[in-house]
């Protein structure tokens, strides 16, 4: 393939605390569902409590019941089954082709046990199957394993911006030529120890998160995965199977100034989108609308808005983690999934949160569904560290 | 392929930069009780420690205050290595940053615990949490050498170097920037000291002697190992990476050139030194060097920076005494003087996974 030729995407799961596919997910953006509540699945002793996207049901079962894999794990492979599901792909189809694995996560590669760690401390004989759960649990290896792949296996730890860049980096190994197909997203699960983080850091809201709005405080966690499916073209070809959708450009930039917040001007961020434009070979005029990280909070919306504005003027924007919360490393992916699927059916869903316009932003996001017509659209990702990374994603080749 | 190493640094329990790792490598062992940084703690008996002291000739002493051992490690590669490539200019060119570990900031992630432990959910350390994520060595990376270009950090245990590397050299290869400053890191903690004798007992308070098929005896590493790569050639002779690929072994094997020479990962896990019998080539000829900077997940990192030197130096190193001659295929015991054209370094993992990475002249 050409050094910038488009990649197909043939398949897409998605699953989150507004839907367990991504047609449900789709459905709760559309009509405005928010699902939002104080954490069940763990305890806080924080005296306010702060609100999270949870996902309620069980992750579907793994394939290997024989293992006992994390939740960061389930809630990969249920993406991945529905994306294979969605791309017509069947496991034992695709033993000996060159089919790679690149997933983002945060929390699914740290070794951040609380139970584990507690015992340690109080000099008891604390339970080894957690730490050999762990050391079984990478992510990308773990869905390599239970669909016997032999390809490239990469486990993309770029904090908050790793979906994004485990898609991009996908569709790099299917251009090269070293993989016929790529299971490409992110993961991640909520956390104690991430909610504990976050809220330390002072950019948790204490109600549901409003991005972009003037009131805004901060971020709700969420949980979830996204992943898709990348072929090539030679194997497209070969099955006969129509893209889905394309990946047209990726670009990714660090800002070189602070580990938690962004550059003021947003330097790494406008690296990434010139880098992703321009590889996609598209003018901002072919751009129907950015569906950003918009994680709501004060820097993050800031920097964001200040650097669409100087780059991508008067296009529509918004944020869906008012719908999704922050699922961390599985956010990119879980957000391309939704730029598809928006292009897809010709609508962007209303900036759940958004209330009141911020004068320091100067702009606002989408505040009502909205038709768009254009076939091409940006899905970006700021992170811890000073990391960005843009998507250039288009439902038509060209 | 074709990828140059333009520049090598190095830090472990050998201690810091190519010299000194090649001072090692010559005399064949290194004393772990000479340890610069100390106690080993108190679970295993040795430990490869890393000293980051030397940071403080690149970075100053006070900006260091806010960086936990790991990414001073992570800096400390990276510093090295862009001084031994003649500390070129990082904005003329577009430089990409890629970083891999196995375990990431381990210590601090288990004092970001402690700071929640200690004093309750509402006391949680936030600096201890924004170290505590895995891509924070990159950060810092990036923040001290004010880097703008593409950054990645991978995390896949033992197969954290190639997989890490793929992405490095695709970078190069699609013209995504014009270097690479690639690097792994890992650290030693406690926690991990007790996994460790959890898992395989007392710990060893010998030697290393990996490929012995019958004795545990890997002990614990920390360190880091940084490369600045390019498609330019470069006065460095370090050679080339001419190939990378990892994969599963029971779907595909290893296919190296009939003419390199192996250097294998094997370091001293018994279930894993068992496997390198299996499937290296028969007739073929291999070095392991895990015993100058003991046992981590991003070992493979090291024997690469081995083969750019062997390569640069035209000589092969012997492997260490204490590396078992049991294995069915040759193991180099001997120095040579003799020019390399080609080394493959080979990593093998319990889950059957495999990764390769081969240096050719260049």
């Amino acid at each position: 393939m050409k050094q910038n030729a488009p990649v197909a995407i043939t398949g897409i799961g998605c699953l989150s605390a507004a839907g367990m596919s991504l047609k449900d997910n789709m459905a709760s953006l559309f009509a405005g569902k928010r699902h939002v509540a104080p954490p069940e699945r763990f305890f806080s002793s924080h005296p306010v409590s702060y609100p999270v996207f949870e996902i309620n049901e069980d992750p579907p079962p793994e394939r290997n019941k024989d293992e006992n894999f994390t939740r960061t794990c389930r809630l990969g492979l249920a993406a991945t089954n529905e994306a294979l599901l969605d791309a017509g792909l069947e496991s034992q189809g695709m033993t000996g082709l060159k089919a790679g694995v690149c997933v983002g996560t945060t929390v699914g590669s740290t070794m951040n046990n609380e139970e584990f760690y507690r015992d340690y401390r109080r000099g008891m004989h604390p339970d080894m199957t957690i730490i050999e759960t762990f050391l079984k649990g990478n992510p990308a290896a773990v869905i390599a394993r239970e669909l016997g792949l032999s390809g490239p296996c990469q486990t993309v730890v770029n904090a908050c911006s790793s979906g994004t860049d485990a898609i991009g980096i996908g569709a790099s190994w299917i251009r090269s030529g070293i993989c016929d197909i790529v299971i490409a997203g992110g993961a991640d699960e909520l956390c104690r120890v991430t909610y504990n983080g976050f809220i330390s850091l002072m950019i948790s809201d204490d109600s549901p998160c409003r991005p972009f709005d003037r009131d805004r405080k901060g971020l709700n966690l969420g949980e979830g995965a996204g992943m898709l499916i990348l072929e090539s073209d030679n194997f497209i070809r070969k099955r006969k199977k129509p893209p889905r959708a394309f990946v047209l450009g990726y670009g990714s930039g660090c800002d070189g100034y602070h580990l938690t917040a962004p550059h003021p001007d947003g330097k790494g961020l406008k690296n990434a989108l010139a880098y992703a434009i321009k590889e996609s070979g598209k003018t901002i005029n072919d751009i129907a609308f950015i569906n950003t990280h918009g994680t709501a909070t004060k820097d993050n919306d800031r920097t964001e808005v200040r650097v669409l504005r100087e780059m991508l003027p008067d296009i529509l924007f918004l944020s869906t983690k008012g719908y999704t919360g922050h699922t961390l490393g599985a956010a990119g992916a879980i957000e391309a999934a939704f730029t598809i699927a928006c292009l897809e059916t010709g609508m962007i869903p209303a900036n759940a949160g958004f209330i009141t316009p911020d004068p320091e932003l100067g702009a606002s996001p989408v505040t009502l569904n909205t038709h768009i017509s254009k076939k091409i659209a940006i899905s970006d990702s700021l992170a811890f560290g000073g990391h960005n990374a843009a998507l250039v994603l288009g439902i038509e080749r060209c | 392929m074709g990828i140059h190493i333009n520049g090598i640094g190095v830090v472990g329990g050998f201690g810091a930069g190519v010299a000194e790792l090649i001072s090692c490598l010559e005399k064949g062992t290194i004393n772990l009780k000479e340890s610069p940084s100390g106690s080993p703690g108190d679970y295993a008996s040795s430990v490869y420690l890393a000293c980051t002291a030397c940071l403080e000739n690149f970075v100053q002493k006070r900006a260091l205050r806010r960086i936990d051992h790991f990414s001073q490690m992570a800096l400390l590669g990276a510093y090295l290595a862009l001084q031994d490539a003649g500390s070129p200019s990082l904005t003329e060119k577009r430089t990409g940053l890629v970083v891999c570990s196995g375990y990431g900031a381990s210590q601090t992630t288990f004092s970001f615990l402690d700071s929640i432990i200690n004093d309750g959910d509402a006391c949680a350390s936030p600096t201890m949490f924004s170290n505590s994520v895995h891509n924070s060595a990159a950060g810092h990376i990036s923040i001290s050498l004010k880097l703008d270009g593409p950054c990645l950090t991978v995390s896949q245990f033992e197969m954290s170097v190639p997989s890490a590397l793929l992405s490095a050299c695709m970078w190069l290869n699609e013209h995504r920037v014009d270097q690479v400053l690639f690097g792994a890191v890992d650290e030693y903690c406690d926690v991990l000291g007790y996994c460790w004798q959890r898992f395989f007992g007392e710990g060893n308070s010998g030697s290393m002697t990996p490929l012995s098929q019958d004795r545990q005896s890997a002990i614990p590493g920390e360190g880091s190992a940084f490369f600045l790569l390019s498609k330019d050639r470069s006065p460095s002779g370090y050679g080339v990476i001419a190939d990378v690929d990892m994969g599963r072994l029971d779907d595909k094997g290893i296919s190296p050139s009939e003419d390199t020479i192996f250097i294998v990962g094997a370091d001293g896990h018994k279930c894993c030194d068992r496997l390198y019998d299996d499937f290296m080539p028969p007739g073929a000829e291999a070095a392991c060097y895990s015993p100058i900077y003991g046992s981590l997940p991003i070992g493979t990192a090291f024997d690469m920076a081995i083969a750019a030197l062997s390569i640069r130096e035209r000589r092969i190193f012997a492997s260490p005494e204490t590396v078992s001659d049991q294995a069915k295929y040759m193991i180099i015991k001997e120095a040579s003087r003799i020019a390399p054209t080609s080394i493959t370094c080979l990593k093998l993992a319990r889950d059957s996974g495999f990764g390769t990475i081969t240096l050719a002249n260049g």
